[in-house]
């Protein structure tokens, strides 16, 4: 692969954020935390708002529209902000800086992002890659809830119910967002909803019961994962009190 | 005319009349769905229809721009449903809280319009129905032939009252402003629907309290304040107003404000920041409960606030650019957690 150039070191102030196009045409953000470098998609996932007018303090970028707010070290969604950044590896060579290899789904993922790089790179090799046509359903009510799934692209509708009487149960677009995530839970052995891709879909599917004896082995990942998981399934409970 | 919404979460049914505007039909229902300004401008209540049909009653609202129509893309508070319809927004959306004042439409009839300044006028709406809001929510308001609603923010409070207090800032373009100005309202009735605007206060927030209003920004506050007052908040919690004019000319509601500081004369403080010119010095022989400090109110409020940020909830209201500086400061120096910042942009 052909090195991509993104800017110049210099181009990014101390603490501050520039707005820059690699080599080859893709926009992104690059912040300088203390002289360390971070590469981010270009725009809020909110409403595509340019986060170079964003706020930085050196550890969280802040977008001023909405106060979204994401850890600068991994993308990672803070306080309001209901997405991560799409992050960009970039490597430093001199004085130049390279965007560094695509981060995967796993890397960029709202359950397992920022945790220690061997617990992914055990996750992913329990990871089959599957590519599924529009219409494609992944799973039914009472199948048995085995594996979950992490989306790299396309786009997975749920239905709740059964036969006729079905009511929509959200959709995920974002690349990283994991469903089926009963695999992960005791006690929750079948499914409750039915998974179909609206359309063209790329998806990692990782066998529940082996990704938590991966993370077993590594509690402090796995205590990071659990407490995610948490806030991920409170979400799809809570109210707009709760919030 | 039927509509069902999938949200990223879960999907809702909900029946909206002919011609109304598919945000406040679904707010009617107690769905708490996304949306600022509920008014064309900040594109937070873009949907896309999945099926069916919308008619678009104001193509050229400024929100356009955060809208692809050829994907299927409209703004909720802008467009009606022709026929059945199924649509689709890409955000968490939950049932309102039990307990939430859930908007309504309802008319009202104006009283007591009055000028407050060269460029600011004051009104009240006795509403046909009582309506509960909460402190620091903003209804829509449209008088009979007259395009589309303006947002406007009570400055009062009061529970299952039948009165809303406004102030509304005249503006070059403005429809709304210019109907006020134009002749005596008085009588006049308008429509409205409300109440909406999540920077609201309550008692139960048991904070510190910091409000920075710049201009008719100080609606919302006014409302705050009178909230607060009622409980005899200021008894425990400390309050410190900041309200930016440009000039003595330009400044309103002092005599309120001398009123709410005298209850309090301990805990809340109340400082006009005059951008424009400095106060003379009759201002605080006039008005000795209140402050007066020449500065952009940001940078006013930044000055007397140092080292006052702890265990904190602040509220901005005002201009565009008002806001985003008191934003930066509140986020930068203040190092307040964005869940602790309440901010309602006009534009």
């Amino acid at each position: 692969m052909t090195k991509r150039l993104v800017c110049r070191v210099a181009d990014v102030p101390e603490n501050g954020l520039k707005e820059c196009e690699a080599e080859g045409g893709l926009r992104l953000v690059v912040a300088n935390a203390g002289g360390e470098f971070f590469g981010f998609q270009a725009v809020c996932p909110h409403q595509d708002v340019p986060l170079c007018e964003g706020l930085f303090d050196g550890a969280t970028l802040t977008c001023h529209m909405h106060l979204w707010q994401w850890d600068i070290r991994t993308g990672s969604p803070l306080g309001l902000a209901e997405a991560p950044l799409q992050r960009y590896p970039l490597a430093r060579e001199g004085e130049d800086l390279y965007l560094g290899g695509e981060a995967t789904a796993l890397d960029v993922g709202e359950l397992f992002n920022g945790i220690a790089a061997g617990t992914i790179e055990k996750l992913a090799a329990l990871a089959r890659r599957e590519s599924h046509q529009p219409g494609a359903v992944l799973y039914r009510p009472g199948d048995p809830a085995e594996d979950f799934f992490v989306l790299d692209s396309g786009r997975v509708e749920f239905l709740v119910g059964r036969g006729d009487r079905t009511a929509p149960g959200g959709f995920m677009l974002k690349k990283g967002e994991v469903f089926g995530w009963a695999a992960l839970l005791d006690g929750y052995p079948v499914r409750i909803a039915s998974a179909r891709c609206l359309e063209a879909s790329l998806l990692l599917r990782i066998n529940g019961k082996a990704a938590l004896r991966v993370l077993e082995g590594d509690p402090s990942s796995g205590f990071v994962v659990m407490r995610r998981l948490a806030a991920l399934i409170a979400r799809y409970l809570a109210s707009s009190g709760a919030r | 005319m039927r509509i069902q919404l999938n949200a990223r979460n879960r999907g809702y049914d909900f029946e909206a009349q002919p011609g109304e505007k598919v945000l406040y039909a679904g707010l009617r229902a107690g769905i708490d769905l996304p949306y600022e300004c509920a008014t064309g401008t900040c594109g937070t209540c873009k949907a896309k229809a999945v099926a069916g049909r919308v008619c678009n009653g104001w193509p050229q609202a400024p929100g356009r721009n955060f809208v692809k129509p050829e994907a299927g893309e409209f703004l909720m508070c802008q467009c009606a449903a022709e026929e059945a319809l199924t649509l689709e927004v890409s955000k968490f959306v939950y049932d309102m809280e039990p307990g939430a004042c859930v908007p309504q439409t309802c008319v009202g009839t104006v009283r007591n319009a009055r000028r407050l300044t060269h460029d600011v006028m004051g009104f009240a709406l006795e509403l046909e129905r009582p309506r509960d809001f909460d402190a620091g929510q903003f209804v829509l308001l449209a008088p009979a032939g007259l395009a589309g609603y303006r947002a406007y923010s009570m400055c009062n409070f009061e529970r299952g009252g039948r009165q809303l207090e406004f102030i509304v800032k005249r503006k070059p373009d403005g429809g709304f402003s210019d109907w006020l100005f134009g002749a005596d309202r008085d009588g006049a009735r308008l429509e409205t629907f409300g109440p909406l605007g999540k920077a609201t206060f309550d008692p139960a927030l048991a904070k510190n309290v910091l409000c920075i209003a710049g201009g008719s920004g100080i609606a919302g506050m006014m409302s705050i304040l009178s909230r607060a007052a009622r409980s005899r908040y200021f008894d425990r919690y400390r309050g410190w107003l900041f309200f930016g004019v440009r000039s003595m000319r330009d400044a309103f509601f002092l005599d309120q404000l001398s009123a709410f500081r005298r209850q309090f004369p301990d805990r809340l403080q109340i400082t006009i920041a005059l951008s424009d010119a400095d106060a003379p010095a009759s201002a605080a022989r006039d008005w000795p409960a209140l402050g007066f400090v020449r500065g952009m109110v940001h940078e006013v409020a930044k000055r007397m606030m140092a080292g006052k940020y702890q265990d904190l909830r602040a509220y901005v209201a005002g201009p565009p650019p008002a806001v985003d500086a008191a934003i930066r400061v509140l986020l930068l120096e203040a190092k307040l957690t964005t869940d602790n910042i309440r901010y309602d942009k006009f534009s």
